[in-house]
């Protein structure tokens, strides 16, 4: 399976994007544009918004963070040195993001996802194919939580997802170094939608 | 290590009315981040700064209000503005790090001028700029070192002001850009920490927390 096909495919992917019924911005124009005026197409949530909705978003986050985890399992055995550190490093974080997710899920009354029994990646043969998987992965995610952020009923949880969304972006900036790549290339992170 | 979505304490001073212990909070963050700006680099970096980014820190945690916080968000970013300015002027950059300067300055530049965008939408009015000689520790600064350290310490506390913020917006499109503009904070971090060899991604979170 190619890349862009993976990344269009994934089931979770696409739930969490449904959940979130808005569109992503593609980059700074639009979010300058964003930022002023007609909301109707993303209305605010409010602290009112039940667990029940707050349980399906988090539990799409947590597919695609136990999917992180498995990629970067599965990407380490072809990186070396300290690019291998870094990939332990955010494999670490895409572990505790879930353990984190579960955790909330839980705390709402819900049941957290598990990882799936094993997924069905592009054919990876070198640490720069690792690398740009990991890239595309991470602004993958970010786009996804971006979006899904409104729509999640309590502050606490929209700041912590922000949270999230500021680690995966560092984690972009690291990737990009690591390929020789303007490591902040834009003004606004949003993400990839694929 | 930033507890899994266990929100952290924040200075929440309603109607102006904080607890003992919620200044004690403000009182800790204040003098630890004094402390830290202090010991780095062996210089004494902008001590005198860290209350005005604390104090816009303080006014986003301080309303619920979307303008107020549009309002506080734009001092800060106009401030992160100076200060890349400042550093880029100072002629104590490498050629390299200049640029890295250059471009993080154009993109706080985007941040205020969006946000300027966005209140003006809502009706409201942008507050008056900052001075450079609001940040009186920006002179202080001697070498690349203490510039990327002094860096380090805003970017920290932009993203704890967007962090606090972020729980509080109302506007769908506005928590949209605010996560937008803290990912892109927190990529600054990363090129700033491996300037001066830090870890470059320490957490898990990135909440502007140490």
């Amino acid at each position: 399976m190619d890349l862009d096909r993976f990344l269009r495919d994934p089931l979770s992917r696409r739930r969490f994007f449904r959940m979130s019924g808005v569109s992503v911005a593609g980059g700074s124009a639009m979010f300058l544009a964003a930022c002023g005026g007609d909301d109707t197409d993303t209305p605010a949530t409010g602290p009112d918004e039940s667990d029940a909705a707050d349980v399906e978003i988090l539990n799409s986050a947590l597919d695609l963070e136990l999917m992180a985890v498995a990629a970067y399992k599965a990407g380490a055995m072809l990186l070396k040195g300290e690019v291998l550190a870094v990939g332990r490093q955010f494999l670490e974080h895409e572990q505790e993001h879930a353990d984190g997710l579960a955790t909330a899920i839980k705390d709402a009354g819900g049941r957290p996802n598990r990882s799936k029994p094993s997924y069905d990646f592009p054919q990876l043969k070198s640490q720069t194919d690792v690398l740009r998987f990991a890239v595309d992965l991470e602004n993958t995610a970010i786009a996804a939580y971006i979006d899904a952020l409104p729509k999640l009923g309590k502050g606490d949880l929209r700041a912590t997802a922000s949270a999230i969304v500021a680690n995966e972006a560092e984690h972009v900036a690291v990737l990009l170094g690591a390929l020789g790549e303007q490591q902040v290339p834009d003004a606004f992170v949003v993400g990839k939608a694929a | 290590m930033v507890p899994p979505l266990v929100p952290r304490a924040r200075i929440l001073i309603a109607d102006g009315a904080a607890g003992t212990a919620q200044i004690a909070e403000f009182e800790r963050d204040r003098r630890e981040l004094i402390r830290r700006g202090l010991g780095l680099g062996g210089a004494v970096i902008a001590a005198s700064s860290i209350p005005l980014l604390l104090s816009v820190r303080n006014a986003f945690a301080a309303t619920d209000n979307d303008a107020d916080i549009l309002k506080s968000a734009i001092t800060l970013e106009r401030t992160a503005v100076l200060v890349y300015g400042a550093a880029i002027d100072s002629k104590l950059l490498s050629e390299g790090f200049g640029e890295v300067a250059r471009r993080f300055r154009d993109h706080e530049k985007e941040h205020a001028d969006a946000l300027i965008t966005a209140l003006t939408d809502l009706g409201g009015t942008p507050p008056a700029p900052p001075s450079a000689k609001d940040i009186e520790g920006l002179n202080d600064l001697k070498s690349q070192g203490d510039v990327a350290n002094f860096a380090i310490e805003l970017e920290m506390a932009s993203l704890a002001a967007y962090y606090d913020a972020q729980g509080k917006l109302a506007d769908a499109k506005l928590l949209q850009a605010g996560a937008s503009i803290m990912a892109n904070e927190a990529q600054h971090l990363v090129v700033l920490r491996q300037t001066v060899k830090r870890d470059r991604v320490p957490n898990a979170f990135e909440t502007g927390a140490k």
